[in-house]
């Protein structure tokens, strides 16, 4: 075996063994994630501003070409070149492993970096204005679905070499018994990754070859209700991949930031594994309006099946805080019920931002989410504003936020820079915490006003007056979101790049348990 | 590490999950009242 001993660091705080290699790939990732953030960030502000009736900012060509370019780059190319920072992460530096096939993740990262620059051509040079769910006869260039195409091959073979550094760290020695919870829970949303893009390549190969004019047209409109259950196939599981490793996230900041142990990991990882088989089957809930599906089909999938995942989140929602009240209850807070909560180190942003995320997510986002996945209620939600409302609570409220907080950690840890400020690190979750409750609030409730979504102009029908008030919390707290959005970017990119090198050793590392005939299993049980 | 080390000791979380628990019974019944009187049957 080649000898890989001398490619490690040691960090000093966690003990943990960095593979440098891999160190540079969660770099850069983890950089690339954050420069689309920026341009998704850009285009909510512009989003907003034009949905708030009394500034209405945006002519309405742009409001849908940006609406697209929000979609894409928000819920795709940020979130997803994050989780696979993530999943290097919890491959190598957990395992204290080596991350193998260095040069195909290179090749894996510039194929995902020429799709969304592609994608991203498409939209702004070419004029894509096909929003989000691209559903036939809209149709978008062939650069557009090519972009597609390529970041989610190259998200695919990401995953396959999560799977198979895994399986050499055992393999080699490197790690030996379960893995520890925070890799466990990116095993799975590497699972549902796997799922997730091939439903994608279900969706995008057919819609490319329609825009090349290999595919007729005619063949196309034909298949507008396949369209729609494959897209969200890939769409929602999307978010599932979201969910499961903004929940390992939380695992992982509780114990960076009290030094929470998982209460009992069996039940977590069964809760894991509830996502896996019962989640994506619950993305049936965006077709529930859908008349070529039967009401059986829609029932069985987005009540008994989705939830038997919800039944997961609510382990979870279990599990992570008494994880963190009984680690916090052994260094003394024992005051009240409370104390534990109240007196956490609410000045750590880790830590404000694991809570708040973990607040929105649950209450607005899931609760939300159950609702919508109801059949007799999903009409209530249909199409309006309620809807982004629903998944601005989950998507940027939990995932992002969850992906901010644990940025505060990887930077320093990780990245070996200490962050340009800490002050203004400790204020950001509090301002987009604040800011991204208004905007889902105000979403939320001029959707059950009536309010349609992605409309560029609700004042034409004059129906839709007393939203108004709804819509201009939604533009303020959309401004605030914004101003923390910034201030985060500024903080990990100035960081990264202008920020105190933090020293480590290089020290030499080989699997501290050697494969040999005989040798014992042994556990390690560690977050 | 004892096995005591390990416990879970949580009350806190165990009273928080109880009064959710409870929120939802009210806003259950209530919504059920609510359809009941809104949408008398016979």
């Amino acid at each position: 075996m080649k000898d890989y001993s001398h490619q490690f660091r040691t960090c000093e705080t966690t003990g943990l063994k960095i593979h440098l290699p891999a160190q540079k790939l969660i770099w850069v990732n983890a950089v690339s994630a954050v420069v689309f953030l920026l341009v998704g960030a850009v285009m909510a502000i512009l989003i907003a501003l034009t949905r708030w009736p009394a500034v209405h900012l945006l002519p309405q060509h742009l409001f849908y070409r940006f609406i697209t370019a929000h979609g894409m780059n928000m819920l795709v190319f940020w979130i997803v070149f994050f989780e696979m920072a993530g999943l290097i992460f919890g491959a190598s530096a957990v395992l204290k492993t080596r991350f193998p096939a260095i040069k195909f993740a290179w090749f894996n990262w510039i194929l995902m970096i020429i799709g969304a620059l592609l994608v991203n051509y498409a939209i702004f040079v070419q004029g894509v204005d096909v929003m989000f769910t691209a559903y036939p006869p809209l149709k978008g260039t062939p650069l557009y679905y090519l972009g597609i195409i390529l970041f989610a091959v190259g998200a695919l073979f990401y995953s396959f070499q999560f799977f198979f550094a895994v399986g050499i760290a055992k393999k080699e020695g490197w790690h030996q018994g379960t893995l520890p919870l925070f890799t466990f829970g990116m095993l799975v949303a590497a699972i549902i990754a796997v799922f997730t893009l091939l439903e994608g390549a279900v969706t995008f190969v057919p819609t490319f070859l329609w825009s090349v004019g290999i595919i007729p047209e005619s063949w196309m409109l034909d298949s507008t209700a396949l369209y729609r259950m494959h897209f969200w196939a890939f769409g929602h599981s999307a978010q599932q991949i979201n969910l499961a490793a903004m929940v390992a996230i939380w695992y992982l900041l509780g114990t960076l930031t009290v030094g929470a142990k998982p209460v009992n990991q069996k039940l977590s990882r069964i809760a894991f594994l509830l996502y896996i088989i019962a989640i994506n089957l619950g993305s049936i809930h965006h077709l529930l309006v859908d008349p070529g599906l039967t009401s059986t089909y829609k029932i069985v999938n987005t009540t008994y099946l989705a939830f038997a995942a919800v039944i997961g989140s609510l382990i979870h929602a279990i599990s992570i805080p008494a994880a963190i009240e009984t680690a916090q209850r052994k260094k003394g807070l024992t005051n009240g019920l409370f104390e534990w909560l109240t007196k956490g180190p609410w000045s750590d942003p880790g830590w404000s931002g694991m809570i708040i995320s973990f607040v929105i997510f649950g209450f607005i986002g899931g609760v939300t989410g159950i609702l919508m996945s109801t059949e007799q209620l999903n009409v209530l939600h249909h199409n309006n504003l309620r809807v982004p409302g629903h998944f601005h609570a989950t998507v940027v409220g939990g995932t992002a936020l969850a992906f901010m907080a644990v940025a505060y950690y990887i930077i320093p840890l990780v990245l070996q820079r200490k962050l340009i400020s800490k002050t203004l690190a400790k204020i950001q979750p509090y301002i987009f915490g604040l800011g991204i409750l208004m905007v889902i609030m105000g979403m939320t409730f001029a959707g059950l006003m009536g309010v349609p979504r992605r409309h560029w102009n609700i004042e034409l029908p004059g129906i839709f007056g007393g939203a108004d008030a709804m819509l201009a919390i939604m533009g303020v707290g959309a401004i605030i979101a914004f101003i923390g959005l910034l201030i985060f970017i500024g903080i990990a990119v100035l960081s990264v790049f202008f920020g105190e090198k933090i020293p480590s050793k290089m020290e030499v590392h080989n699997p501290p348990f050697p494969v040999k005939e005989g040798v014992s299993d042994r556990k390690t049980a560690t977050t | 590490m004892s096995h005591d080390d390990n416990k879970m000791h949580a009350p806190g979380t165990f009273v928080l999950a109880l009064i959710f628990l409870l929120w939802f019974i009210v806003i259950y019944f209530v919504q059920w009242f609510a359809l009941w009187d809104n949408w008398p049957i016979g």
